[in-house]
């Protein structure tokens, strides 16, 4: 069995491909203007930020990069294509030839580029009165597709694919999972001689429902001596079938030409000043490599979060790796809800410090539990360097205001009389603290005197 | 002396000659009246308080909620719009004989065209002293109706000025531009029309304009473009190349073997564009309301298109379209794309060697509509032949009058390297000295 993808996502621009409409709008139709509405007189201009975010993409993924580019017109008559014709890529994408490790399996990547997306169809009414609505909203928003090589034997090895290129995809571009909706697939399926095309599969688990369907009901009619045509079909969620679309004989002709109002870009200049940070499974890669743990648990945490892998990375260089990853994995995964909003350099230094403790059988599993919990609900690990530390802070700020007495009168009426005792303490602590720390225990410290 | 109508008398005026196909309904009521000069658009030019239908049907009723740039930099230098010149539909004609909205009548006589495709905007600049009027040229849409006209006709680089606000035929060839009486008025109005505009990218890439005055040294006249041409405008080429050569310009004769090809490279291209222009034109959005939605898509827009695309841009989609079909492709599309380059570069071997390049306008002068319905498209097309290639090359060019057959003016068409508008505006004005200029009294 055979399975190539088309993968489209949105990219999270503040302004569409071609125009400064916002790209994000509650109304129907209110998110618009004469360039995404393909008005007469109207023209686009380019996002440098969506070609940016497509050329990281393509380089991410290993891809050839086009050193000039252009844009093309794809023609075809929908109603929510305004223009009656896509701008797209078609002569010279941002990237070709590039490719994606997916547990341990080299997946082709044929082809990265951009374009800008249609607008939305809605059907409303019961059936037989059904009325179509479109919703502009989604005109040109930046799109970048991305072409994979047939590589995938099975729907299982699809999803597992897509969702490692998401996680990737997701941390280059800045956006969380919660936005699925914002992928589109294109699956291309055979198992047999001949493929039949899946079109417009929204979010993961229909895909691999939408695969495992396709690939049965390919092999069933081989086993039967049924020929496969060639044909587009599209996947009903509600009844978890594909259903032909229309037969496909040949490709469709889209009378490709270039588009003249944008012009020519050079991806070379484009590329050289883009930098993208370390991706959460290339950083799953090292640390297994390097810690010497477990790849999917790696994987688990940076999937889970890039700030608990870093936290993970620090607990490793203290303790045993191992124990560093039971830990992650365990107690402070468990509260990583309420750990990671108030994740301060402190609060990582308290983390190291239990977990060394525990490592160093100064403190017993179930007191390390306990304090990560402490710390997980913003209160202090009793353990002696930390309440050290707290004396510290409460000392410089009580000994600031014995010395000082008007500032807690001055407070009562004007709350910045605090500053000065900030910068004091911050000062004399010579950074070991945050400033919103110091904030807090200063407006304790005051306000106990009031 | 400058001509300025009241309301009423330019809708007289244009019961006659069809120039406008909208006109501002309350000239006089405008503030700071009169004002400094008055200029007219070409209804592909996007202005606000105006229809802009481009000469078609599909796109009656369309009010652009936007000035397209050059309509409002004139608007922000003075300039009262008096109204939407007239046009063969989409810009697709030699004639102006293909608009939804009526043929224009060339001033100098009522039974004959003001030639294609801005023929409106032509004929006000002719009718009107002191008119400055806004054109568009694809494949010679201004150089054609100045000829015809007897007005300076001034088609500037491609990129020169903004085409945000033009409604499209071919993207990589449109250019905005002027018809005037006057050489002065070139001089003073390109550069408020020019510059960059963010809202075209293509624009963008331009520099300055270089104004300072040099006199023309050398002018190229390529030996194809003396084939083919009316015994009156060979005899009165003649006639002006020698005036030419009385002023102190050198004349050489030049090869241009690639000229040839020009022409046909031009429509695969501009008609390859133009249907994917055309494609948004499906009754949904803007203009004309399609009839019934309760259809298939697909017989909601052709029903539209059917009814209110002119012949001839239903026959330039059928061209373009199939130009750009797989297997068609690369033998047509593709092809017209490399011929492009050697056209362009056929000028700048010969720009190496001379200022300007220079041809007829048009092989002919102004025929009688009559004359016209004879002519099969092929024909038509290949009345272009002159105009086409600095159109194709992106090179700036200028219309003018070089001299009058039977009281009808014809003209000759300077081509200048690419940004060298300057030399163009150079040209006119020595042309102008002691030049006898000739206008008919219709607006007094």
């Amino acid at each position: 069995m055979k399975i190539g993808l088309e993968i489209h996502v949105q990219l999270p621009t503040r302004s569409k491909l071609f125009c400064s409409c916002a790209t994000s709008a509650e109304e129907p139709n209110s998110s618009i203007c004469p360039t995404c509405l393909g008005f007469p007189g109207s023209r686009p201009a380019l996002n440098r930020r969506a070609l940016e975010m497509g050329v990281q993409i393509a380089q991410y993924l290993n891809c050839q990069i086009t050193p000039t580019i252009w844009f093309s017109r794809k023609t075809y008559f929908y109603p929510d294509l305004p223009k009656n014709f896509q701008i797209t890529q078609y002569d010279s994408p941002l990237g070709t030839d590039g490719h994606f490790h997916s547990r341990g399996k080299r997946i082709g990547i044929w082809r990265v580029h951009l374009e800008e997306d249609p607008g939305r169809i809605k059907r409303v009414g019961k059936s037989g009165e059904e009325v179509s609505l479109i919703d502009y909203n989604r005109s040109g928003i930046p799109l970048v597709e991305i072409v994979t090589a047939p590589d995938m034997s099975s729907p299982d090895e699809a999803r597992t694919f897509i969702t490692e290129i998401l996680v990737e995809l997701r941390h280059i571009i800045g956006t969380t999972a919660s936005d699925e909706q914002t992928v589109r697939v294109d699956a291309n399926i055979s198992v047999g001689e001949e493929r039949v095309e899946v079109k417009n599969i929204q979010g993961m688990r229909h895909l691999e429902r939408a695969l495992k369907f396709e690939a049965s009901r390919q092999a069933k009619m081989l086993e039967a001596g049924v020929k496969v045509v060639r044909e587009t079909r599209r996947y009903d969620e509600e009844r978890k079938v594909t259903l032909s679309a229309r037969e496909k004989e040949t490709e469709e002709d889209y009378g490709y030409i270039g588009e003249p109002d944008l012009g020519t870009f050079d991806l070379l200049k484009v590329a050289s000043v883009l930098t993208t940070s370390e991706t959460p499974l290339r950083m799953a890669q090292r640390l297994a490599g390097h810690y010497v743990v477990d790849f999917d648990k790696a994987k688990q945490i940076v999937i889970t979060s890039m700030a608990m892998a870093e936290l993970f990375e620090r607990l490793a260089e203290k303790v045993d790796p191992e124990l560093a990853m039971t830990w992650t994995l365990g107690p402070i995964s468990s509260h990583w809800g309420s750990i990671e909003p108030r994740l301060t350099e402190k609060v990582i230094g308290d983390v190291v410090r239990v977990v060394s403790q525990v490592a160093d059988r100064e403190i017993t599993d179930s007191e390390g539990r306990r304090r990560i919990s402490a710390i997980a609900a913003g209160e202090c690990p009793e353990d002696i360097s930390c309440a050290v530390e707290d004396t510290l802070l409460d000392s410089l700020i009580s000994q600031y205001l014995d010395e000082h007495p008007n500032v807690v009168k001055d407070y009562a009426s004007n709350p910045k009389a605090s500053n000065a005792v900030i910068g004091h303490v911050m000062k004399a602590s010579k950074g070991k603290y945050n400033s919103q720390e110091i904030v807090e225990a200063v407006r304790k410290e005051i306000e106990k005197r009031l | 002396m400058s001509c300025l109508p009241t309301a009423d008398k330019l809708r007289d005026l244009n019961e006659r000659y069809l120039a406008f196909s909208e006109i501002s309904p309350s000239l006089e009521e405008a503030q700071g009246y009169p004002p400094p000069f008055h200029f007219s658009a070409k209804d592909n030019l996007c202005a606000k308080g105006f229809q802009a239908r481009a000469g078609s049907r599909i796109l009656e009723g369309y009010r652009p909620p936007f000035d397209a740039t050059p309509v409002a930099k004139l608007r922000a230098a003075g300039g009262v719009l008096l109204g939407k010149t007239n046009m063969d539909e989409f810009g697709f004609g030699t004639f102006c004989t293909n608009s939804g909205y009526g043929i224009p009548r060339n001033p100098f006589d009522l039974e004959r065209a003001c030639g294609g495709s801005s023929g409106g905007a032509a004929a006000a600049a002719c009718m009107l002293d002191g008119h400055i009027a806004l054109g568009v040229s694809t494949g010679g849409s201004i150089s054609c109706p100045a000829s015809f006209c007897g007005v300076f006709g001034l088609t500037p680089t491609y990129g020169r000025i903004s085409r945000y606000g033009l409604i499209d035929y071919g993207n990589s060839l449109d250019k905005v531009g002027l018809l005037v009486r006057r050489s002065e008025d070139l001089r003073r109005f390109l550069p408020i029309i020019s510059g960059a505009d963010p809202k075209d990218p293509t624009s963008c890439a331009q520099p300055p304009l270089r104004l300072e005055r040099k006199s023309i040294r050398t002018v190229a006249v390529p030996k194809q473009a003396l084939q083919n041409l009316s015994p009156e405008v060979e005899e009165g080429f003649e006639h002006a190349l020698g005036r030419l050569e009385e002023q102190g310009v050198e004349i050489m004769q030049v090869d241009m073997p690639s000229l040839r090809f020009a022409l046909s490279a031009y429509y695969v291209l501009a008609t390859s564009e133009a249907s994917t222009n055309l494609a948004r034109y499906c009754g949904m959005r803007f203009g004309v309301r399609g009839g019934s939605i309760s259809q298939h898509y697909n017989d909601f827009f052709t029903e539209v298109r059917s009814e209110h695309f002119g012949r001839e841009a239903k026959r330039r989609i059928l061209l373009g379209t199939y130009a750009r079909m797989v297997g068609y492709r690369d033998r047509y599309y593709m092809k017209a794309l490399s011929v492009r380059q050697l056209v362009i570069s056929e000028y700048q071997n010969v720009f190496g060697r001379s200022d300007l390049v220079l041809t007829p306008t048009m092989p002919f002068v102004a025929p009688r509509f009559s004359e016209i319905e004879k002519m099969r498209p092929l024909e038509a097309y290949q009345a272009d032949f002159l105009t086409v290639p600095p159109n194709l090359a992106g090179l700036p060019h200028l219309s003018l009058p070089c001299g009058y057959a039977d009281a009808l003016p014809m003209g000759m068409q300077f081509v200048a390297p690419h940004w060298e508008e300057g030399r163009l505006l150079d040209m006119a004005e020595s042309w102008s000295k002691g030049f006898q200029f000739r206008f008919p009294e219709v607006c007094r």
